[in-house]
C-alpha cells in the first residue's frame, strides 16, 4: 500500500468517524433513522454491450441499511446525517458482488411553512465500493442539488442535478500509452421526477434522467470501441476474453416505480427503467433494469 | 341518630338531581358510511332551532383542551372544542415539532419546540382548524370549534352522546374530515322537545383520506 492510499484510507476512516460522533452526541431533539431495505434486481445488460452476442444479463440480491440522525436546525432547515452500507450479490457474475460502505449529509430548506412549500435540498455523499476485483474497486463522491414542491398532498415533483465522480484504485492497462483505470469516471446529470399516491396504500413515481460523462461498456475485443475509448482494462467478471471501455457518452433513463405501504414503517418497491447511451464512436446500447424490495424504517 | 337524617337527605339530592336529569333530553347519535361501517372522530353538533341562547350552565363546558404529539402523530387526531377553548399542543416525542395551521378559523404557529410550548392557543372563532407540522410533512390533525356547547365526538362504533339537553327542537349536524361535501348537506332537525332520549343516524358518504405518505418510498431514504 502507498503512503497517498494510507492517507486517502485514513481520511475515508476520519469521515466515517465523524458521522458517526455527529449521531452518538445528537441532542435529545435529534432524531434518530434506520433504514434499511432488500431485494432482487435484475438487469437485461449489465456489461452495457452493444452487440447482442456480447450482451450479459443477470440477477442479484441487494442488501442496504443507513443509519443516522436528522437534525431540525430551525423550523424550516433540516441536516440529515446517515452512515449506510449496500451490498450486491449476483447469480451468475461473481465479480459484480459488491459492498459499499459511505456516508450521506443532506441539508434541505424549505421556503415557507407547511407540505406545500417549495424545498431545496442539498447532498454529499461518500463510499467506497469494495468488488473484491481489480479493476472496479473504488471510492465514490457525489453531489446533488433538488428543488421541488408538493402540489397536493397526494402530488410532488421535483428536479434536480447531480455530479458524481468514481476513483478507481488500481490501474491495469492492457494497451500501452492507454490508461487501464477504466472505472475512474466522472459525470453530471439533470433530472426531474414527480410522484402521485393513488391511494393511502399505493404510490406511483416516474422520473427522467440525462447523464452526460464517462461510461463502461464491457465487450469482447472491438476495434471500433477500442478506437473511441479513453481507458481500457481486461475484465474476467464478465469472461477470460471481455475487455472493458471507457467511453464518453449520454445516458437517457426512463424510470417508473410503484411502491406499496404495509403501515408506516414498511413499503414494497417496485421500480422499472429503461436505458439507452449514445457513446463516442456512434456506439449506442441499451437497457432494462427492474427491481423489486423491501424496505423498512425505523 | 345522625344515619336515617343522612338517608334521607342522599334520598332527597338523588331524587332532585334524577328530577333535573329527567327534566333533559338526550340525543344519541349513530354515525356509519356508505358501506355501513361504523365512522369514528365524527363531530355531531345540535344547535337549538329557535336560536335561543343556551342556559349558563351548558356554556360552562370545559375551556381547556389538548392535542398532544405522540410517535410524530397528533393525539387526538380530530378534537371538538366549544368556541374560545385555549389549547395547549404539549409535544411528547423526544424530537421537535413546529405545529401551525393555515385555516381561515385560526392561522397560528408555534415555532420549533420540545416539551410544552409557553402558552396555549386560543381558538377563539368556529370552524374547523387544520393542523400540521412543518418538520413533519405528513403529521395532520384537526381541531373542530363548535359555536354551540352541544357537542360531541363519534366514538370507533361511530356513537356519540348528547347529553343533557334543554328540551327543544334542534338543528343536528356532522362533520368529519373525509366528509364529501359541505356539514350542512347532513342537517337534520331532531325533535328532542321532550325529555328523554332520542336516537338519530347518519350515513355519510367520505372520501378517500389523502395525506402526505409516511412510509419509506421506491426511492428508499428522503424522509425530509
Amino acid at each position: 500500500m502507498t503512503p497517498s492510499s494510507m492517507r486517502s484510507k485514513l481520511r475515508a476512516l476520519h469521515l466515517a468517524c465523524a458521522f458517526f460522533a455527529a449521531g452518538i452526541s445528537a441532542p435529545a431533539t435529534a432524531e434518530w433513522l434506520l433504514d434499511s431495505d432488500g431485494g432482487v434486481l435484475y438487469d437485461s445488460n449489465l456489461n452495457r454491450a452493444y452487440e447482442s452476442a456480447d450482451i450479459r444479463a443477470d440477477s442479484a440480491f441487494t442488501l442496504s441499511a443507513a443509519g443516522g440522525s436528522h437534525f431540525a436546525l430551525s423550523g424550516a432547515d433540516g441536516l440529515t446525517l446517515t452512515a449506510n452500507a449496500r451490498s450486491e450479490i449476483y447469480h451468475r457474475f461473481h465479480g459484480l458482488n459488491l459492498l459499499g460502505l459511505g456516508g450521506t449529509a443532506l441539508y434541505r430548506h424549505k421556503f415557507g411553512l407547511g407540505y406545500a412549500a417549495p424545498w431545496i435540498l442539498l447532498a454529499a455523499s461518500a463510499s467506497h465500493d469494495n468488488y473484491r476485483d481489480d479493476i472496479r474497486d473504488s471510492d465514490r463522491v457525489e453531489l446533488r442539488a433538488e428543488l421541488g414542491t408538493r402540489f397536493t398532498e397526494a402530488f410532488d415533483a421535483a428536479f434536480g442535478g447531480r455530479f458524481e465522480r468514481r476513483y478507481a484504485k488500481n490501474d491495469k492497462p492492457v494497451v500501452p500509452g492507454i490508461s487501464g483505470k477504466v472505472f475512474d469516471l466522472r459525470g453530471q446529470s439533470a433530472y426531474v421526477r414527480a410522484g402521485y399516491a393513488v391511494s393511502d396504500q399505493l404510490l406511483l413515481g416516474a422520473e427522467l434522467a440525462v447523464r452526460r460523462g464517462d461510461v463502461v461498456a464491457t465487450t469482447r475485443r472491438h476495434f471500433d470501441i477500442f478506437v473511441a475509448s479513453s481507458a481500457i482494462a481486461a475484465d474476467p467478471a464478465f469472461g477470460s476474453d471481455f475487455v472493458a471501455y471507457r467511453l464518453r457518452g449520454t445516458t437517457d433513463t426512463a424510470k417508473l416505480t410503484a411502491s406499496w405501504a404495509f403501515d408506516n414503517r414498511s413499503s414494497l418497491n417496485f421500480a422499472y427503467a429503461d436505458e439507452r447511451t449514445d457513446a463516442a464512436g456512434g456506439i449506442i446500447y441499451r437497457s432494462h433494469s427492474a427491481n423489486l424490495v423491501y424496505a423498512w424504517r425505523y | 341518630m345522625k344515619k336515617p337524617r343522612n338517608s334521607l337527605l342522599i334520598a332527597v339530592f338523588a331524587f332532585a338531581t334524577g328530577a333535573a336529569h329527567a327534566q333533559t333530553a338526550e340525543i344519541d347519535a349513530r354515525v356509519i358510511n356508505e358501506q355501513g361501517q361504523p365512522v369514528a372522530d365524527a363531530v355531531v353538533v345540535a344547535v337549538p332551532a329557535d336560536g335561543a341562547r343556551p342556559p349558563a350552565k351548558a356554556a360552562e363546558r370545559p375551556r381547556a383542551g389538548v392535542v398532544d404529539q405522540v410517535d410524530k402523530e397528533f393525539t387526538p387526531k380530530v378534537t371538538a372544542i366549544l368556541v374560545g377553548t385555549a389549547v395547549t399542543f404539549p409535544n411528547h416525542d423526544n424530537v421537535r415539532h413546529q405545529v401551525y395551521s393555515f385555516s381561515p378559523a385560526k392561522r397560528f404557529e408555534l415555532p420549533l419546540y420540545a416539551g410544552v410550548p409557553a402558552g396555549p392557543v386560543v381558538f377563539d372563532k368556529p370552524g374547523v382548524v387544520v393542523l400540521g407540522c412543518n418538520i413533519h410533512d405528513w403529521m395532520v390533525g384537526y381541531i373542530y370549534v363548535s359555536e354551540s356547547p352541544y357537542f360531541a365526538k363519534t366514538d370507533k362504533d361511530g356513537k356519540a352522546i348528547l347529553a343533557e339537553l334543554p328540551p327543544r327542537t334542534y338543528a343536528v349536524r356532522v362533520w368529519h374530515p373525509q366528509l364529501e361535501g359541505a356539514e350542512e348537506t347532513t342537517l337534520k332537525s331532531v325533535d328532542a322537545s321532550r325529555p328523554g332520549r332520542v336516537d338519530v343516524a347518519w350515513q355519510l358518504k367520505l372520501k378517500r383520506e389523502v395525506k402526505v405518505r409516511r412510509a419509506p418510498g421506491a426511492e428508499g431514504r428522503g424522509r425530509y
